[in-house]
């Protein structure tokens, strides 16, 4: 039996039948939550920023236009929540007592790549600039197509092309100046 | 050269870059050195998120759900009331079944202990109230005030808030822009007035406060609380001369106490 496109899903809640979005949920919360893991790098952000996107999209359901893919529009609004939020801990965070984050570790090994390396590699990604990483995060982790990319970021395929080539680059040149 | 290494150039590309490495090691370095970059960052496992996220989801749902039916009046052109109703029905059962389906179905068991019943019963208590906890960081950063008062309110019936619960009723206090969830926020706040902190931010923020009716409620607060640290904001006040009458009096008024 097929499965209902995205788009029909969201139509639907647009109608009213709220409860349809959770079929939404259940086939992003993963992807969703581990953009804002790679971004934030904290997971009690991550799941409240999580939660918070799909609270947006119920609340906001009627700014949604079929003309946008379902996927864009989510990446959009959570790009937007991590940019909000980045501005939120940068205007208050010095004021107050920090609550510990939860920094993630990496216990396993990747094939070839011992976890020293890998943390080095984390390192260098997290000085790459906000832009670099999301370009990344999103081809690289969250599978997305350039095409796709292009309708989140709103800029042209072959400027996107440009842009991950250079982030790569630069990626490399940070990290293996490190060892 | 991402194409290559990810095996999405063609062949006359791919030709002519393996061609161009038989001579060139500075590229075989880079080409390595960016196989490395490109291996590292494929890592294809995602991490799960804490069970939590999928109860809070579903909490905030129903709400919103329980929110449209309220201000939901039948149009002439809907279809048959039963439609609806039997809608309404259907999430409030399936709601009612996730939060007591553990419940439930351990009792129908036959050869369970009461103990371990009343262990479940104790850790559906902690998921609600882990449940109202994750709500209400979200919520605070909403846009509308009511439901910025909504996740403070959430606070309030916590017998035993943390830490992380505190310092966001706190940052709402200093920060929120609107007067009445900031209020909200000292009254929530005043509950907890036994944590030595708890006080010493109040007083903290009675100092930043600018708002009269803020200030009145602040200086109530740790009047009672008999808070001598309020001394010296509450002098402040006094001495300011943009300070409004009224809350000098009730400043004048609570130094009374505090002396």
């Amino acid at each position: 039996m097929a499965e209902a496109q995205d788009e029909e899903i969201m139509q639907r809640v647009k109608d009213g039948n709220l409860e349809e979005i959770s079929i939404l949920f259940e086939r992003y919360q993963l992807k969703l939550y581990n953009f804002f893991l790679k971004l934030t790098r904290n997971r009690v952000v991550s799941q409240d920023l999580t939660q918070n996107l799909f609270y947006r999209m119920i609340r906001y359901k009627n700014t949604y236009k079929s003309e946008l893919s379902v996927k864009s529009w989510m990446y959009q609004m959570a790009r937007n929540l991590h940019i909000d939020y980045c501005k939120e801990e940068k205007r208050t965070g010095e004021l107050f007592l920090r609550t510990d984050s939860y920094p993630v570790d990496v216990s396993e090994e990747i094939d070839g790549f011992p976890e020293d390396d890998y943390e080095r590699l984390e390192q260098a990604f997290s000085l790459l600039s906000l832009e670099q990483k999301e370009i990344i995060i999103m081809s690289r982790y969250q599978g997305l197509k350039y095409e796709e990319i292009s309708q989140i970021i709103n800029q042209s395929v072959p400027a996107i092309k440009v842009a991950m080539h250079r982030a790569i680059e630069q990626l490399r040149g940070i990290y293996f100046k490190q060892i | 050269m991402i194409d290559y290494l990810d095996k999405v150039l063609d062949e006359a590309g791919r030709a002519e870059i393996e061609k161009h490495l038989v001579t060139c090691e500075a590229c075989l370095d880079e080409l390595n050195e960016t196989q490395k970059v490109l291996k590292g960052i494929s890592k294809e496992e995602m991490e799960k998120p804490d069970e939590s996220l999928r109860i809070n989801f579903y909490h905030m749902l129903h709400s919103q759900i329980k929110k449209e039916e309220a201000k939901f009046e039948l149009p002439i052109n809907q279809p048959a009331a039963p439609w609806y109703s039997l809608r309404q029905y259907r999430v409030a059962a399936g709601f009612a079944l996730l939060i007591t389906g553990t419940l439930i179905g351990l009792l129908m068991h036959g050869s369970i202990k009461n103990s371990y019943a009343a262990n479940e019963l104790k850790q559906l208590h902690t998921e609600i109230s882990d449940l109202k906890k994750a709500s209400m960081f979200t919520m605070l950063q909403e846009e509308s005030s009511s439901d910025r008062i909504q996740a403070v309110r959430y606070a309030e019936d916590l017998v035993n808030p943390d830490q992380n619960i505190i310092d966001a009723l706190v940052k709402t206090l200093n920060t929120d822009k609107n007067v009445n969830v900031r209020m909200a926020a000292a009254y929530a706040l005043s509950r907890f007035t036994s944590q030595r902190m708890v006080c010493d931010s109040l007083v903290k923020s009675l100092s930043i406060q600018t708002d009269p009716i803020l200030q009145v409620t602040l200086i109530n607060i740790l009047a009672e609380k008999k808070e001598k640290n309020a001394l010296r904001p509450i002098q402040e006040i006094i001495a300011n001369k943009s300070t409004l009458k009224e809350v000098r009096a009730v400043a004048e008024n609570s130094l009374r106490v505090l002396i």
